[in-house]
């Protein structure tokens, strides 16, 4: 099936094409003079959606109804003026139900949109949450980076606020962060303060959540409620920011682990992709045909995966895929600016 | 009539026009009325940090900012700060 990946770069836009897996065509750079932290095709009607940032005019978010043609600026978007914060950067787009978007930033807010995107809403229950006091910027900023919606419950993860919970179309949030480590704090296991890197839910199994951590790789089976701890067992470090699932299997997930949180580059000086086939039990490198030495590193938007692949592209430009189950890996792209995201839709 | 010029990137968020004439008082009234104000100005109303403005010629941060009076044909060049490596 042919396939489009928008690939998001600190320097614009990249939509790579294929009709093959194997061939790809690269456009781009499309948003020029815009870091593209995060872009998506929307599956209900093929809108692209960036989020856009700029260090001398700030936090946006660009959509596109012509695939990059042509591209409308959001004019509503911000936070409530008079108040203290202010809207430092967009991080990532998600559909949700109907017609609504979600957009997660900086400091920790989320937004939602009924009119594609044009006009956005401050989510009030998350910006106004009792524990906020506790949270802490991480070293890109307090970012709402995960937004998951699956079988009425919504989940968002935050830097270093940890993750929260909401049943009630994000009315309220729960925190659910019990067994997860913030080993950077006075208390290990506090309620709020985590540092989620990436937290995905499998959309298969709506009940079963897992984490990428500042501290660690974790599932629940229990939406959140508790998490177990999976970084042993054929790991090399438990440090990472990228996550991905399978479509199908709710057992399998890949991680690409750096050395350290002082040393942001893959672990062991080679480029590791790190599949588990048992839930976290184990992990086995899944890397053939990646550089046997490599200092790269992916961020945590980085890694996608679709019905028939997965990809992920590195600071240094690459983006590379290989078929479900990452056997086999080739570069589909080389020289792109630092990439920033990767995401995966049909063509 | 004072005439406001903008840098690549905000043109391009303008419809491409790169030169605006308005009728405007001081740097504030004709900034405000840009197309791309809202990434001149944060949701508390403040210039953006790293967005210079000169006066024919003249960086305004160093005098009355958006209180900056304009006359008749003033050139107002909107400037991002050399920032960066």
């Amino acid at each position: 099936m042919a396939v489009v990946l928008p690939v998001g770069t600190r320097k614009g836009l990249f939509l790579l094409r294929s009709e093959d897996h194997r061939t790809w065509e690269v456009e781009g750079p499309l948003l020029e003079g815009w870091a593209v932290y995060h872009a998506i095709v929307d599956p209900r009607d093929g809108t692209l959606h960036a989020a856009t940032n700029n260090p001398f005019y700030g936090a946006s978010v660009h959509r596109s109804s012509d695939q990059g043609k042509s591209w409308e600026r959001s004019e509503e978007l911000g936070l409530p003026e008079g108040g203290e914060l202010k809207l430092n950067a967009t991080w990532h787009i998600e559909p949700g139900r109907g017609s609504e978007l979600w957009l997660g930033g900086d400091p920790g807010v989320l937004f939602r949109s009924d009119d594609g995107g044009r006009t956005w809403q401050l989510n009030e229950a998350l910006f106004a949450h009792p524990t906020r006091e506790r949270w802490q910027p991480g070293a890109g900023g307090m970012c709402t980076h995960s937004i998951q919606l699956a079988d009425g419950v919504m989940y968002v993860a935050i830097s270093a606020a940890g993750a929260f919970r909401s049943e009630d179309e994000g009315a309220t949030w729960t925190p659910i962060n019990k067994n997860v480590a913030a080993e950077f704090m006075p208390d290990p296991f506090p309620e709020v303060g985590q540092c989620v890197h990436k937290l995905l839910v499998h959309p298969k199994r709506p009940e079963r959540v897992w984490q990428q951590n500042h501290c660690g790789v974790y599932r629940s089976d229990d939406r959140g409620d508790t998490w177990e701890r999976l970084d042993g067992n054929g790991l090399p470090t438990s440090f990472g920011f990228p996550l991905a699932l399978d479509p199908e299997d709710p057992d399998v997930a890949y991680v690409i682990p750096e050395q350290s949180q002082e040393h942001h580059y893959t672990a062991d000086g080679r480029l590791g992709v790190y599949r588990t086939s048992d839930g976290g039990a184990s992990w086995e490198l899944a890397s053939n045909g990646l550089p046997q030495r490599a200092w790269v590193a992916v961020l945590r938007e980085g890694l996608a995966y679709d019905d028939e692949a997965i990809y992920f592209g590195t600071q240094s430009g690459s983006v590379w895929t290989a078929p479900r189950g990452g056997s086999d890996w080739m570069e589909a792209a080389r020289d792109l600016p630092p990439v920033l995201s990767v995401e995966a839709a049909p063509a | 009539m004072a005439v406001v010029l903008l840098p690549a990137v905000l043109a391009a968020e303008a419809g491409g026009q790169k030169r605006f004439e308005l009728e405007a008082a001081t740097v504030g009234d004709a900034l405000r009325q840009l197309p791309v104000r809202n990434l001149l100005f944060d949701e508390q109303g403040e210039l953006r940090r790293l967005i210079n403005v000169f006066v024919d010629g003249v960086d305004v941060r160093g005098g009355r900012l958006l209180q900056e009076p304009l006359q008749p044909g003033s050139e107002v060049r909107v400037v991002g700060a050399v920032a960066g490596g």
